[in-house]
C-alpha cells in the first residue's frame, strides 16, 4: 500500500481532472449502452399498447438513437483521454526515475550487478500504464456503475435496491477480493517459476558451446521441458480458475436478472411502476452486469504491479542516502593532480581497495596505470571523479578535492572507457554531446584529429549518419574514434583512458593508440591498460597490486632496474625464451 | 484472416470440429434464452400472475446457464489444445536452438531466441486459445441468429444481414488506415520509444560528458513528443472499436424503432419483437469480441510464424552420423580442400588443406577477420564447411558436428561460460558425477585454490548470473579446471587471453603450458608469445593458410609470420 501511496497516488491527485474525465466518460459509455437497452425495452412495450399516434413515442425514439450514438462516442473519447493522461504520467515518471539515477550514475553498476537493470527499469515504467488502463479505470467505472444502478433502483423501491446491492456486491466485492487474496501466492509462485526458466535458458543459450561438446544436451532439454511443464501447469491452474469464475459469475447474473424480472412484474401489478418498464428493467440488467463482471480481472492484476514498483523503490532507497554536493570551485583549463596518502575501503570489505597511495601527476603528464582486476584502478578513477571520497588521505586537483567541483569535475576530467555509449541518433549529435555550442568547423576539426574525416565523407549522409542502436553501424575501432572526437570537443585538461582498446586486434589497436596519444598531446592522460603496447611513450608507469604500488617509473627505468617488468615486457612482445 | 497453419497442428481439426459443435449448440441455446425471456416479460406485461411466468423464467435460466456452460467448455477445450500445442512447439524449438549451435544462435541473437522460447510460446498459446473459439463464434452464431430472425421477422433479418458485411468492410478499411499511419511514423516512433532506455543505458557516458543534468529536460521533451505521436496513432487505431460500437448501437436503435413502428400498426407481436431486440446485441457480440481481441492475438500469430521459420532451418541430424574414432597418439586428422562461405556467399575460408597427427600443438595466427575463429568453429563442429572433406584416421566426414568427436573436445573461448551455480558445479559441468576430491584436484591444477579459499562458502560459493562475478582470469581458470577434470584429449582455444591484463596472462600461461602436453591443441590468438610453445603454426590471411611451420622456420622465412612478429614487436612508433 505504501508503494501505491508513493508512486501512484500523487499522480492520481495531480491529474485529477483528466482521471475524473476518463472515469466519467467510461461511466457514460456503459450507461449509454444500458440506457439504450432500457429505452428500447420501454419503446417496444409502449408501442405494443398501440398508442393513438407515433408522436407519443417521439422522445423514446430520439433517446434510443442518442444513446446509441453516445455510447460509441463516449467509449472512444474515454480511451483517448485515458491513454493521454497515462502517457503524461509515464512521461513524468521517466523524468523522475532519471532524476533519481543521475546523481549516482557512476555507482549504480557497482551496486547492482544484475544484467540489464537499467533496461528493466525502463520496461517497469512502461508496465505501469496497466495500473491505470487495466486496473484503476475499470475499477472506478465499475464502482460508479454499481452506485448509480443501486441509486436509480432505490428511487423506485429502496427495499429491493438494498437487496440488489447485496446481490451485486458478490460480483463487485466478494469475487474480486477473493480472487486477489487466494491467487496472490499462486501468481507469485508462477512468476518465480517463470523467472527460473528464464535464468536456466539464458545460461544454456550463452553456454551452448559447452552443452554441445559436453554430450549432455538431451539431458538439458529433458530437464528444461520438465520445468517448463511444471510452469505451464501452474499457469493452467490460474487460467482454469479464470474460466470457472467467468462461468460462476454468469450463473449469478442469470439469477439476478430473473429476480429483477420478477420484481418488475410484481411492482407493475401493484402499480408501483408502469407495465412498460417491466421489459426496460429486466433487459437493462444484462448490460449493467456485463459492466461489473470485469472487476474481478482488474483487481486480480494488482500483485503483478508490485514487482515493478518494488524495483523502482529499491533504486530510490539506494539513491536517497547519498547527499549531493554542490560545486563551488571554478574549473580551469590546466590541472595538476596530487594524491597524498589516500586509502579507500568499500563498505563491508575486509581490506583496503587502495592503501596509503601517494602520487603526483603534473599537468600534461602521460601516466600508464596497470594492474590485475581488483588491484584498485577503478577505485582510483572514481576518487579522481569525486564519485567516492577517500577513507583517509587527500586527493587534489589544483589544490581542491574533486568533490568540491561538484558536476564541474567533468569539465576537468574526460573519460574514454571500454564501451563508450553511443546514442541512437546521428554521428554529429553524438559528437556534439561534448559541446553543444561547437561550430561545424570545430566538429570537422575533431573528426580530422581522430582520422575519421575521410571515412565520414565517404558515407552518403556524412555526419548525419544514424548510429543505430548502441552504435552497431560502426566497427569497434570506429566507435572508439567517434567517442574520442566527443572528448576532444569537450576539451578537458585531464583525460582518463579506461582500456579503450580492449577487444580490438593488434593492428587496429596500435593505430588507435597512436591517434589517441597524438590528439591528446597537451593534456594529462591517465591510461588504464592491460598490456604493454604503446607503453614506451608514457612518462610514468604505475603497476597497482592489491591497492598498493607494485612498480613505478618510466619505461627505461623499469627496463633497467625491474626484473619483473622486463619479463612482462618480453612476454608481451613475444620475446619469451623458455 | 484465417491462418492456414492452424490446421497442421496435431489434433487441431478435431478440436475445431468440437468447438464448432459447441458453438452451434450455443447459438441454439441463445435463441431459446431470448425466446423465453421475452415470453416471460410479455406475460408479465399482460398482467399474468407470477406463477404463470415462473416456468418461462426457469427455462430462460436453464438456457442461460447452459449457454455459459458451453462457453466454459469451449474455452476449456481451446485452452487445453493451445497448451498442448504450445508445449510441443516449445520442445521442438529448444531442440532446434541446440541443433543450430552457437554461430547460428549468434546470428539470430541469443536474446531473441530466449524471448521466443519463453515469451513467444505463451503469446502463441494465447493466440490459439482465443482465436479458434472467437473465429468459430464469428462464423456460426450470427449466421444461425440471423436465420432465425429472418424466419420470424423478415425486415429485421434483412437489416441485420446488411449491416454486418458493411461493418466488416469498414473494419478492414480502418485496420488498413491504422496500419498505414503506424508504418508512416514507425521510424520516428522507434526512435522516440527507445530514447528513454537509451538515455538510461548511456547515463554514465552522459555523466562523463557533464551533460547528465541537462539531459533531464531532453527526456521530458522527447517523452512528450512520444505521447503526442502515440496519441495520433491511437486516435486512428481506436476508430475500429468506435466503428464496432457505433454500428452495433445504431443497428439496435434502428431495429428498436422499426419494431416499435410496426407494433403500433399491429403488424408484429410484442413477444417476437422483444426476442428480436434481445437477439440483436447477441448477433453483433462475436464480431465485437473478435475485434477487441484481435490485437492481443496478433503478436501470438507473429510469434507462431517466427517459430515455424526457425523450425524449418536446416541443421545437422547427429543421430544418423558415423561415429568418430577416439583420438590417440597415433591419430591423424586431415582437412582436404575445406572452404566456408558466409550467408552472403563470400568466402570466409577457401581451400584449407592440412594434416595434423597425434598430440601436436598448433598455433593459429593472423589479423582479425582472417578466418582464425572460423577455423576453430569448423574443428569444434559449431559450424559446417561448405566444401571439402575431413578425415579422422581414415574415416571421412563432411563436417565435425559429430557427437563422438565433440565428446573429446574442450573449447575455451575468450569469455568461457560460467553457469549460475556453485564453483564445484561449474567445474563438474562435463562430468557431473565427479567426486569432491577429483574436483579439488582439478581446481588446484588450474590455480583456483587461493581464490576458492577466499570465498566464505569455498567450493559451494555461488557464481554466475545470480552469484559472485569473477574476473576474466578467474573465468579462464574455471574453464581450465573443467577440462582437466575429464582429461579430454583435444583442446581448442579461441583468443583465451586477449582481454587479460599482462600479469594475469603471464600467470595463466604458467598454469596452462603443462596442461597442453599430450594433447592435440589448436590455439588461435594474436598474442604471439604463445607461438614459441607450439609445434606447428598456421598463418591465416584472407581465408587461407599462407604459411605453415615452426616458429623458427617461419621466422627464418621472414614472410607473413615475420611481418606479424615485426608489427607486434615494434609496438607503436617504438
Amino acid at each position: 500500500m505504501t508503494l501505491f501511496q508513493t508512486y501512484i497516488a500523487p499522480y492520481l491527485k495531480k491529474y485529477k481532472k483528466a482521471m475524473l474525465a476518463t472515469i466519467l466518460l467510461g461511466v457514460l459509455a456503459v450507461l449509454s449502452g444500458a440506457m439504450l437497452t432500457f429505452v428500447s425495452g420501454y419503446l417496444i412495450s409502449r408501442a405494443s399498447e398501440m398508442p393513438e399516434t407515433i408522436l407519443l413515442l417521439y422522445i423514446p425514439i430520439v433517446l434510443v438513437r442518442t444513446f446509441g450514438l453516445s455510447r460509441a462516442v463516449s467509449h472512444y473519447l474515454e480511451r483517448i483521454a485515458g491513454h493521454n493522461a497515462v502517457l503524461k504520467i509515464l512521461s513524468e515518471m521517466r523524468v523522475k526515475l532519471y532524476g533519481m539515477l543521475e546523481p549516482q550514475a557512476l555507482l549504480i553498476r557497482q551496486r547492482f550487478q544484475t544484467g540489464d537493470l537499467l533496461g528493466t527499469l525502463a520496461d517497469d515504467i512502461e508496465h505501469l500504464q496497466d495500473v491505470y488502463i487495466r486496473t484503476i479505470f475499470p475499477t472506478a467505472v465499475g464502482l460508479c456503475l454499481f452506485v448509480y444502478a443501486i441509486t436509480m433502483l432505490a428511487l423506485f423501491d429502496w427495499l429491493f435496491a438494498i437487496w440488489m446491492a447485496f446481490c451485486l456486491s458478490i460480483i463487485v466485492f466478494v469475487y474480486p477480493l477473493f480472487s486477489l487474496y487466494t491467487l496472490k501466492k499462486h501468481q507469485r509462485d508462477a512468476k518465480k517459476k517463470r523467472g527460473q526458466l528464464y535464468r536456466t535458458l539464458t545460461d544454456a543459450v550463452f553456454g551452448i558451446s559447452d552443452w554441445m561438446i559436453s554430450g549432455r544436451k538431451d539431458h538439458f532439454i529433458t530437464g528444461f521441458m520438465k520445468d517448463s511443464r511444471t510452469s505451464h501447469r501452474m499457469e493452467n491452474k490460474l487460467a482454469y480458475w479464470n474460466q470457472s469464475r467467468g462461468f460462476q459469475l454468469q450463473i449469478i447474473s442469470g439469477v439476478i436478472l430473473v429476480m429483477v424480472g420478477i420484481w418488475a412484474g410484481n411492482a407493475a401489478q401493484h402499480g408501483e411502476i408502469i407495465p412498460a418498464y417491466i421489459a426496460a428493467f429486466t433487459l437493462v440488467t444484462l448490460p449493467i452486469l456485463e459492466g461489473l463482471i470485469p472487476l474481478s480481472h482488474a483487481i486480480e492484476r494488482i500483485p503483478a504491479y508490485g514487482e515493478s514498483l518494488q524495483r523502482i523503490k529499491t533504486i530510490q532507497q539506494f539513491v536517497q542516502d547519498k547527499g549531493e554536493s554542490k560545486g563551488n570551485v571554478q574549473a580551469f583549463k590546466k590541472a595538476d593532480i596530487s594524491i597524498d596518502n589516500i586509502s579507500y575501503r568499500y563498505e563491508g570489505e575486509q581490506a583496503d581497495a587502495l592503501h596509503k597511495l601517494s602520487l603526483s601527476i603534473p599537468y600534461g603528464q602521460k601516466l600508464a596505470l596497470l594492474g590485475k582486476s581488483g588491484a584498485g584502478k577503478s577505485t582510483l578513477i572514481q576518487l579522481l571523479q569525486g564519485a567516492i571520497q577517500p577513507t583517509s588521505g587527500g586527493i587534489f586537483i589544483n589544490d581542491h578535492s574533486p568533490i568540491e567541483y561538484g558536476d564541474q569535475i567533468y569539465d576537468l576530467v574526460g573519460v574514454l572507457n571500454q564501451k563508450p555509449y553511443l546514442f541512437a541518433t546521428t554521428v554529429e549529435n553524438n559528437i556534439r554531446l561534448g559541446n553543444q555550442q561547437a561550430t561545424i568547423e570545430e566538429i570537422e576539426n575533431v573528426m580530422k584529429q581522430v582520422k575519421l574525416d575521410y571515412y565520414m565523407d565517404s558515407l552518403p549522409n556524412g555526419l548525419q549518419t544514424q548510429m543505430e542502436e548502441t552504435g552497431q553501424r560502426f566497427s569497434g575501432g570506429e566507435r572508439q574514434r567517434i567517442a574520442l572526437a566527443r572528448i576532444l570537443l569537450k576539451d578537458t585538461p585531464i583525460v582518463i583512458l579506461d582500456e579503450p582498446t580492449i577487444g580490438l586486434d593488434p593492428v587496429v589497436e596500435s593505430e588507435l593508440i597512436e591517434t589517441i596519444l597524438t590528439s591528446l598531446q597537451d593534456k594529462t592522460v591517465i591510461w588504464i591498460t592491460h598490456h604493454l603496447i604503446g607503453i614506451e611513450q608514457m612518462e610514468q608507469i604505475l603497476f597497482l597490486d592489491q591497492g598498493r604500488i607494485a612498480m613505478q617509473g618510466t619505461h627505461e627505468q623499469l627496463m633497467n632496474t625491474n626484473q619483473r617488468y622486463q619479463q612482462l615486457y618480453r612476454l608481451d612482445r613475444g620475446l619469451v625464451d623458455e | 484472416m484465417m491462418d492456414k497453419h492452424l490446421f497442421h497442428y496435431k489434433g487441431s481439426k478435431s478440436v475445431m470440429a468440437l468447438i464448432g459443435l459447441l458453438t452451434l449448440g450455443q447459438a441454439v441455446v441463445i435463441i431459446f434464452q431470448a425466446l423465453y425471456l421475452s415470453k416471460a416479460i410479455t406475460r408479465m406485461f399482460q398482467g399474468a400472475a407470477l406463477s404463470a411466468v415462473l416456468p418461462s423464467f426457469l427455462i430462460f435460466l436453464v438456457a442461460h446457464i447452459l449457454r455459459h456452460f458451453l462457453q466454459w467448455g469451449k474455452e476449456r477445450v481451446a485452452y487445453r489444445f493451445a497448451d498442448r500445442t504450445a508445449l510441443s512447439l516449445q520442445q521442438m524449438l529448444v531442440q532446434k536452438v541446440f541443433d543450430l549451435g552457437p554461430r547460428s544462435i549468434g546470428k539470430h541473437g541469443s536474446g531473441n531466441l530466449i524471448t521466443l522460447v519463453l515469451e513467444g510460446i505463451p503469446q502463441f498459446k494465447t493466440y490459439l486459445e482465443l482465436f479458434i473459439p472467437r473465429f468459430m463464434a464469428m462464423g456460426i452464431i450470427p449466421f444461425v441468429l440471423v436465420l432465425y430472425i429472418f424466419t420470424v421477422d423478415r425486415l429485421s433479418g434483412i437489416i441485420l444481414a446488411i449491416v454486418l458485411p458493411i461493418l466488416v468492410v469498414f473494419l478492414i478499411l480502418l485496420g488498413y488506415a491504422a496500419q498505414k499511419q503506424m508504418d508512416a511514423q514507425m521510424d520516428t516512433y522507434k526512435l522516440l520509444s527507445r530514447h528513454f532506455v537509451d538515455s538510461l543505458r548511456g547515463l554514465v557516458t552522459l555523466k562523463y560528458l557533464g551533460r547528465s543534468k541537462s539531459h533531464q529536460k531532453a527526456i521530458e521533451v522527447v517523452s512528450d513528443k512520444y505521447r503526442i505521436a502515440t496519441n495520433r496513432t491511437l486516435r486512428v487505431a481506436f476508430l475500429s472499436t468506435f466503428a464496432l460500437d457505433f454500428f452495433t448501437s445504431i443497428s439496435i436503435a434502428i431495429i428498436a424503432v422499426e419494431l416499435g413502428v410496426r407494433l403500433i400498426g399491429g403488424h408484429i407481436g410484442l413477444e417476437v419483437a422483444l426476442a428480436i431486440l434481445i437477439l440483436a446485441p447477441e448477433y453483433f457480440s462475436p464480431i465485437r469480441e473478435l475485434g477487441n481481441d484481435y490485437h492481443a492475438t496478433m503478436d501470438g500469430k507473429e510469434a507462431g510464424q517466427q517459430i515455424r521459420g526457425l523450425l524449418v532451418e536446416k541443421t545437422v541430424d547427429q543421430k544418423s552420423l558415423p561415429s568418430a574414432p577416439t583420438w590417440t597418439e597415433n591419430s591423424r586428422l586431415i582437412f582436404r580442400g575445406i572452404g566456408k562461405k558466409s550467408e552472403e556467399e563470400w568466402d570466409i575460408l577457401q581451400t584449407i588443406n592440412f594434416t595434423v597427427a597425434g598430440y601436436q600443438k598448433i598455433g593459429i595466427v593472423g589479423t582479425s577477420g582472417a578466418g582464425k575463429s572460423t577455423l576453430i568453429d569448423l574443428l569444434s563442429g559449431f559450424t559446417q564447411p561448405s566444401t571439402g572433406m575431413i578425415s579422422i584416421d581414415g574415416v571421412d566426414f563432411n563436417h565435425l558436428s559429430v557427437p563422438n568427436w565433440q565428446d573429446q573436445l574442450t573449447y575455451i573461448p575468450q569469455h568461457p561460460t560460467i553457469f549460475s551455480g556453485t564453483i564445484a558445479e561449474n567445474i563438474r559441468f562435463y562430468e557431473p558425477n565427479a567426486t569432491r576430491e577429483e574436483v579439488e584436484r582439478a581446481a588446484n591444477m588450474a590455480g583456483l585454490n587461493e581464490l576458492i579459499q577466499s570465498f566464505p562458502n569455498g567450493y559451494d560459493e555461488k557464481i554466475g548470473q545470480a552469484g559472485r562475478i569473477l574476473s576474466g582470469g578467474e573465468e579462464q581458470r574455471i574453464a581450465l579446471a573443467r577440462s582437466l577434470l575429464q582429461n579430454r584429449s583435444i583442446l581448442l582455444f579461441d583468443e583465451p587471453t586477449a582481454h587479460l591484463d599482462i600479469e594475469t596472462e603471464h600467470e595463466i600461461k604458467e598454469t596452462m603450458l603443462p596442461m597442453l602436453e599430450n594433447k592435440l591443441v589448436f590455439f588461435a590468438t594474436h598474442r604471439l608469445h604463445w607461438m614459441k610453445n607450439m609445434d606447428l603454426i598456421f598463418v591465416v590471411e584472407d581465408g587461407q593458410i599462407v604459411e605453415m611451420g615452426t616458429h623458427e622456420q617461419l621466422l627464418r622465412k621472414s614472410g607473413a609470420y615475420g611481418k606479424l612478429m615485426q608489427a607486434h614487436r615494434k609496438g607503436v612508433r617504438g
